[in-house]
């Protein structure tokens, strides 16, 4: 059963109007969330609504606090201030197991000494539920993620690929409202994680629940997201849809960090503009700089240019590979770059 | 990991010399030991050889019309018996600590270095103390009560010193996936530590058992009436001036080589089930 | 009911605890009480004075003992450090196939299963008078007379120390060795360094954690050993911890406890100023 997946997404801004805005059913909400590891903060009083069955990225740089938030979000990180809600109820003080979540753990952790259909039954081998009955079910778990013929086979003899699928099964088979994943695809080559990202998506729209994914690259939260959160030093930079966060980067970090913006310092404040959107050419409403050509990038489809203004203003331009090889440009040359007002996006602080 | 295919350099012939040196100051006793266990009935403790033959087997064993030689035959048992108690217990408890360490818990450091003092702590000062505890206490000095003591004493450090080893390596997202899955810790413990931790297990009971069958100094004073098998053995040595020594020798050493063989046997049994990669990741 | 982390620690640890308390502490306290009293023939004076220690350190006959047993652990640590090092080496950084290593450490373990005294006679086929290096060297004209002081002699019972207890420095050092990232050594040959150099600057600086545990383990075993060196000197050579045993043997006990205090204050001393110098559980949660 599909869910029209178009859901409607707050922005910061927006969750500081609490109770005007109209509130959508969330699987889970973060209150005020805080965490300390003695003097350290890894978590900064951050709140947040994730609507339900909504497929959530938490985006960020190492140390960022994603994984830890993550973390208490299971229940495997205790939390130093705040509330978590799931459903609506609060799940701040109670037991990773009784939260309704589930995790799948950047190693998989597969337990070694059990076989894929095993691993898969693990949980309801503890509830004791008898041997036919949940080998069955564990089985139709399999299926779901194509796994069903290696079923009988050992962790050890299984692919980095392999070996997700059957943690996925296993996490999958608890039916939990919401599926917690920590950089699932950070340890498979680059061509397998593009096949795995649209399996991740086709099966959250399928099973219908809420999936939250811990990365750090901008590439994966933007192809996966319904609700993109940016994070930086343990604090929410922007939340919102991956569009709003890409076409209207709340700061000079998100735009950075998201990849494709340049963030120009241009009449006595910060903009950001996306690096197809500029153009080398003389611009007409005076919004140009005149800057050197550091280097050129070939990359299939479009060609990136890396140039220089001024001192200390870094910008990218990118072209259509046609435009650029109609005038190529070398190393040095000093030309202008200029874009239209209505690409140009102003940031906050 | 080494670049192969490369030349030697000069140093590695002459470490290799040593290396054959040393394997010889190891050996050489023990091939002497075990030949001469095979020395004629007239030879003495040296070679030549005067003859070969089974004579001083016989003589241990107490064939050919003789009574062996010393009390070997219960000695022996009463080593097996302790040896396996100690073991088991050893494997209980130091599995339990070992456990318990994984969180900070107020008193893991005073645990933890009265385990190093047990160890560092000279065997006949242990046996002492032990001894003389009972004595003031009016209790008797038997080996169920103070020898096992005495022995753990030895063993539960060692032990514990190999689960820190184990559980250092284990990865603890088996354990949260476990708790994810809605395991309870004891669920936790059964279904997903232990079958993973099983070999060290295993060497921990063995390294119990071999502790305690070796052990003499923290026995000595602690067993009560009753020799264990190197009491025995050494008792002998003063007395018994003759190559039966090398046939102890020999018979002990294929014991003990027996006993480590079949552990061997037992872990690669377990691990080849599982086709565990010796690297978890 | 489920017990708070702490409380659950605390019920894992119990038995342990418990043991380690009975029979480890309570006997130390046991002894240290004992070493102040007064002592006649084969009986305890419950008095308590510092006559026992007093005697221990104005007698020069005493302190002879620990003399002697000061220096059987600095030659022994001294050759098992070199042996083991150079061993551990070898077996580490030379020995180029994974299973030729396995093989030779297992080689190098599998003396142990013989049993302790067995492992004293087996000397004496080889150095004593009749003994095969006292032949050969015969044989090869370069003595005259046999050599007596091969066996039963300071030198005999070195050499079983080294014999039995060269793995315990191996060991741990082959541990460390086998820890430290093989980049570093290609890193520093690519530099130029020398093998020797190598050694000296990369390796040694990092192993110092198992050089420390090898030494514990050798510094306990010495000190604290009365077994290997009665019988391997035919009980000519004595030490403190033979004196001790002696004095138990004859139920002279307050002496004998003041003694084993003395023995042990030293003993921990030295491996508490070692552990000073590395951190053992970090060493063994690699």
């Amino acid at each position: 059963m599909k869910h029209d997946n178009k859901v409607e997404t707050e922005t910061l801004s927006t969750l500081a109007q609490t109770g005007s805005v109209t509130r959508k059913p969330s699987d889970i909400e973060l209150v005020a969330l805080t965490k300390r590891y003695g003097p350290a903060v890894a978590v900064d009083d951050i709140s947040l609504r994730i609507p339900e069955n909504s497929y959530c990225c938490l985006l960020g740089p190492s140390g960022c606090g994603k994984t830890t938030t993550l973390r208490m979000i299971a229940g495997h990180e205790a939390i130093t201030e705040g509330d978590i809600l799931i459903r609506d109820r609060n799940v701040t003080n109670a037991p990773a197991l009784k939260r309704g979540t589930s995790m799948m753990f950047q190693s998989y952790a597969l337990f070694p000494h059990l076989n894929a259909l095993d691993n898969v039954a693990f949980s309801l081998k503890l509830q004791g539920i008898d041997k036919t009955e949940r080998h069955a079910q564990a089985m139709k778990y399999l299926e779901l993620v194509q796994m069903e013929g290696l079923a009988e086979r050992l962790p050890g003899q299984l692919s980095g690929g392999q070996q997700q699928r059957v943690a996925l099964a296993r996490s999958l088979i608890t039916r939990p409202k919401v599926l917690l994943l920590d950089e699932p695809l950070s340890a498979l080559d680059p061509f397998l994680r593009v096949i795995m990202r649209s399996e991740l998506k086709r099966i959250q729209t399928e099973l219908g629940i809420t999936f939250v994914h811990v990365t750090h690259s901008q590439e994966e939260a933007l192809a996966l997201s319904d609700v993109m959160v940016v994070m930086n030093g343990g604090k929410i930079m922007q939340a919102g849809s991956a569009r709003d966060v890409f076409e209207k980067p709340a700061n000079a970090f998100v735009a950075r960090f998201i990849g494709g913006h340049n963030v120009i310092r241009f009449g006595g404040r910060d903009v950001a503009v996306r690096a197809d959107k500029c153009r080398i050419a003389h611009g007409s409403d005076g919004r140009h700089l005149i800057a050197e050509v550091k280097g050129v990038e070939y990359q299939g489809p479009v060609v990136r240019i890396n140039l220089q203004a001024g001192d200390s203003q870094p910008l990218a331009v990118v072209l259509p590979d046609s435009v650029y090889f109609a005038t190529p440009l070398s190393i040095g040359d000093k030309v202008t770059v200029s874009w239209s007002p209505e690409d140009e996006w102003a940031l906050a602080g | 990991m080494r670049d192969t295919g490369q030349r030697r350099p000069r140093s590695f012939y002459f470490l290799l010399a040593l290396f054959v040196v040393y394997m010889a100051f190891l050996y050489g006793p023990m091939l002497c030991v075990f030949i001469l266990s095979f020395q004629g009935p007239t030879g003495g403790m040296s070679f030549p050889m005067v003859g070969v033959s089974l004579h001083w087997f016989e003589v241990l064993f107490g064939g050919a019309g003789g009574q062996g030689v010393g009390d070997m035959h219960n000695s022996f048992v009463r080593s097996m018996r302790m040896a396996a108690i100690v073991a088991a217990l050893t494997m209980m408890i130091a599995v339990s600590a070992g456990m318990a360490y994984r969180r900070k818990f107020p008193g893991s450091d005073f645990v933890f270095y009265a385990s190093i003092a047990s160890i560092v702590m000279p065997g006949i000062f242990v046996g002492f103390g032990i001894a003389l505890a009972f004595n003031l206490l009016g209790l008797e000095v038997q080996w169920f009560s103070s020898g096992i003591g005495a022995q753990l004493t030895w063993s539960l450090p060692f032990g514990l010193l190999i689960m820190f080893i184990i559980l250092g390596r284990f990865n603890p997202s088996y354990e949260e996936a476990a708790t994810d899955l809605g395991a309870t810790s004891w669920q936790r413990f059964r279904e997903v530590i232990l079958p993973i931790i099983l070999p060290g297990v295993i060497g921990i009971f063995m390294a119990g058992f071999t502790s305690s069958y070796e052990e003499s100094a923290r026995t000595s004073l602690n067993v009560g009436t009753g020799n264990t098998m190197p009491m025995e053995i050494t008792g002998l040595l003063t007395s018994a001036t003759s190559p039966v020594l090398f046939a102890v020798g020999t018979v002990t050493t294929l014991f003990s080589f027996a006993l480590v063989i079949a552990t061997l046997l037992i872990t690669i049994g377990i691990a080849k089930r599982r086709q565990m990669r010796l690297s978890a990741h | 009911m489920t017990p708070s982390p702490r409380m659950a620690s605390w019920l894992q640890v119990a038995p342990m605890a418990l043991i380690l308390f009975c029979l480890v502490l309570v006997p130390l306290a046991l002894i240290i009480t004992v070493s102040f009293m007064d002592y006649g023939f084969a009986e305890v004076i419950p008095e308590l004075l510092w006559e026992n220690y007093l005697d221990i350190f104005t007698s020069s006959l005493t302190l002879q003992l620990y003399a002697q047993t000061f220096k059987f652990v600095a030659i022994v640590w001294a050759v098992t450090f070199l042996l083991g090092f150079t061993i551990a080496y070898y077996l580490v950084f030379h020995v180029r196939s994974g299973a030729a290593r396995a093989i030779c450490f297992a080689a190098c373990a599998i003396p142990f299963w013989t049993s302790g005294p067995i492992r004293m006679v087996s000397w004496v086929p080889l150095l004593g008078r009749e003994g095969l290096v006292n032949k050969a060297l015969l044989g090869m004209g370069l003595i005259a007379e046999p050599l007596s002081w091969l066996l039963y002699s300071e030198f005999s019972v070195v050499i079983v120390y080294i014999n039995v207890l060269t793995l315990a420095m191996l060991g741990p050092i082959a541990n460390s060795m086998s820890k430290i990232d093989h980049s570093l050594i290609h890193a520093a040959r690519d530099q130029g360094a020398t093998e020797w150099q190598i050694i000296r600057l990369v390796i040694f600086p990092l192993i110092k954690p198992g050089i420390a545990i090898g030494s514990i383990f050798i510094i306990t075993a010495v000190m604290g050993d009365s077994f290997i060196v009665k019988q391997m000197s035919g009980g000519q050579i004595n030490t403190a911890v033979g004196a001790i045993t002696t004095e138990l043997n004859a139920f002279q006990y307050p002496p004998a406890a003041a003694k084993s205090v003395v023995m042990l204050v030293i003993v921990i001393a030295l491996v508490a100023s070692i552990l000073r110098l590395v951190d053992i559980r970090k060493e063994l949660a690699k």
